[in-house]
């Protein structure tokens, strides 16, 4: 029975009336998931033994030579 | 707009409507009752109904001449919802809407079991969605919006309906949390107090009984206030909650948590992995995290501004700026290891003045005081463990665990 029925034509004008960025999606009323298994996964994406000792990245060398500079140089150079 | 449709088909349509809703409720069919209210859904069945509506103009009669009569509180009043809502009259809409609603709460509060939550819930959700759109359309006219308010006060009301003993109660937290979805758009995140309470002591209530999608919905919402409240380790037990526990086909949603977990993470210690980020574009993160790994708080200060607008709009900002005492401990620690590398015995000493030019190299401006003071509140907030020499502009580091982690517990207040 059912034809192309007209959807409402345009979306309405966003206004900035009331505003929450971070509204949840609605999950459909008779979905329903394995609520043990699901987020496994995701739950994995974290590290907490990320602060090492390790200075040998880029950034770790940068501050080493700025340290061993002397200050002479150093302040010729931000002056 | 609507094709032409003759009387007979008008009235053919209107009974046929009637018939399928008093049949659903003989048959305690809640999903297709809960279909038959859709108003929003612009599923063709209902907008061919209210085209026949307005064909058909006088469909009250036909409602009160039947055996559908006892229905008529509701039935009337959906027609009208409908068909202005087809008519793009949503502020008229939305206010049959709430008495049909009204009507509805009647009779459901007298049906025994709970074979009705799911019509009750298609209520709910509509009563929000078109309460919005009504408020769109007032705005637009100049006048105050005000139904999305009411329809936080319909909704409190049906949350009362279902707070009792008997098996409707596992309908609640869907109510509430559309409660919640209002409340944060009205931002008047303080009247969720009274229905968190309710959820979280009442007896009534077992949360482990509540419908998945709810309790992820719930854990999500109470999370965000939590952030607010800056209680992290309740808001890092919501939020993980929700994210373990969330579909995973809905990304949107698992985003959405993660742009608040993210946060409460990092200032408990804990990051996440790149691919994280990378996965659900949370790349406004990625430049405070590698700032927290490097101690670069230039880095972090870019961030910031950089995101600023997004932060402040999801209000965690003050959360992200707190993070700067963790990025100058990684900082300390860094010139600390730098000189342990070179001189073992003196690395536990470091001249306040040493730090004046890492700052310095990272543009960032502070003298001897400044950095004594930056200093005292490392030691004070347990991030350093060690006592100054005044006199000499040294901080003298305890030999033992002179960085303590947070091993997920907040920075001290």
């Amino acid at each position: 029975m059912a034809t192309e029925k007209q959807k409402p034509d345009t979306e309405e004008v966003k206004i900035d009336l009331f505003e929450d960025d971070d509204e949840f999606e609605e999950f459909e009323i008779d979905q329903d998931w394995d609520e043990k298994k699901e987020g496994e996964e995701i739950s994995s994406q974290w590290e907490d033994d990320w602060d090492d000792d390790d200075v040998k990245d880029d950034f770790s060398q940068h501050l080493r030579k700025e340290l061993e500079s002397n200050p002479a140089k150093n302040e010729a150079k931000f002056t | 707009m609507a094709a032409y449709i003759s009387m007979g088909e008008a009235h053919r349509r209107i009974t046929d409507y009637l018939n399928r809703f008093s049949d659903a409720i003989s048959s305690q069919d809640g999903k297709s009752l809960s279909r038959l209210l859709s108003i929003s859904s612009d599923s063709t069945g209902l907008l061919y109904l209210a085209d026949a509506l307005t064909t058909f103009q006088d469909a009250n009669r036909v409602i009160r001449q039947t055996e559908y009569s006892q229905y008529a509180d509701i039935l009337v009043h959906v027609f009208r919802a409908l068909q202005s809502y087809r008519l793009k009259n949503l502020v008229e809409s939305y206010m049959a809407f709430e008495k049909a609603s009204n009507a509805f709460i009647q009779e459901f509060r007298n049906w025994e079991t709970a074979w009705a939550l799911e019509a009750l819930y298609v209520i709910a959700y509509e009563i929000r969605i078109l309460a919005e759109r009504a408020d769109i359309e007032l705005a637009s006219i100049g006048k105050t919006p005000e139904k999305l308010k009411g329809a936080g006060s319909f909704l409190m009301k049906v949350f009362g309906v279902l707070a009792g003993k008997g098996p409707k109660r596992v309908g609640a937290l869907y109510v509430t949390c559309q409660l919640f979805k209002i409340y944060f758009k009205l931002g008047t995140v303080n009247l969720c107090r009274s229905v968190i309470r309710s959820i979280e002591t009442a007896r009534i209530f077992d949360f482990e009984e509540f419908p998945v999608r709810d309790k992820v919905t719930y854990m999500y919402y109470t999370g965000r206030l939590e952030v607010y409240n800056e209680n992290f380790p309740a808001a890092d037990h919501k939020l993980s909650y929700a994210l373990t526990h969330c579909s995973t086909k809905k990304e949107a949603n698992i985003r959405m948590i993660l742009k608040y977990l993210v946060p409460v993470k990092l200032s408990i210690g804990i990051l996440p992995t790149a691919l994280l980020l990378e996965k659900f574009n949370l790349n406004e993160y990625a430049d405070v995290v590698l700032a927290l790994k490097r101690g670069d708080l230039r880095l972090l200060r870019h961030a910031l501004e950089e995101h600023e607008d997004r932060f402040l709009r999801s209000g965690v900002y003050l959360v992200l700026e707190k993070l700067e005492l963790q990025v100058y401990q990684r900082l300390v620690k860094k010139i600390y290891i730098i000189q342990k590398q070179k001189d073992p015995n003196k690395a536990h000493q470091i001249k306040l003045d040493v730090i004046v030019k890492a700052l310095r190299w990272l543009e960032i401006d502070m003298d001897v005081d400044e950095v004594e003071c930056i200093m005292s509140i490392l030691i004070y907030k347990n991030l350093v463990k060690g006592y100054f020499a005044h006199k000499s502009k040294v901080a003298v580091l305890s030999k033992q665990d002179p960085f303590p982690k947070l091993n997920g517990k907040p920075v001290n207040a």
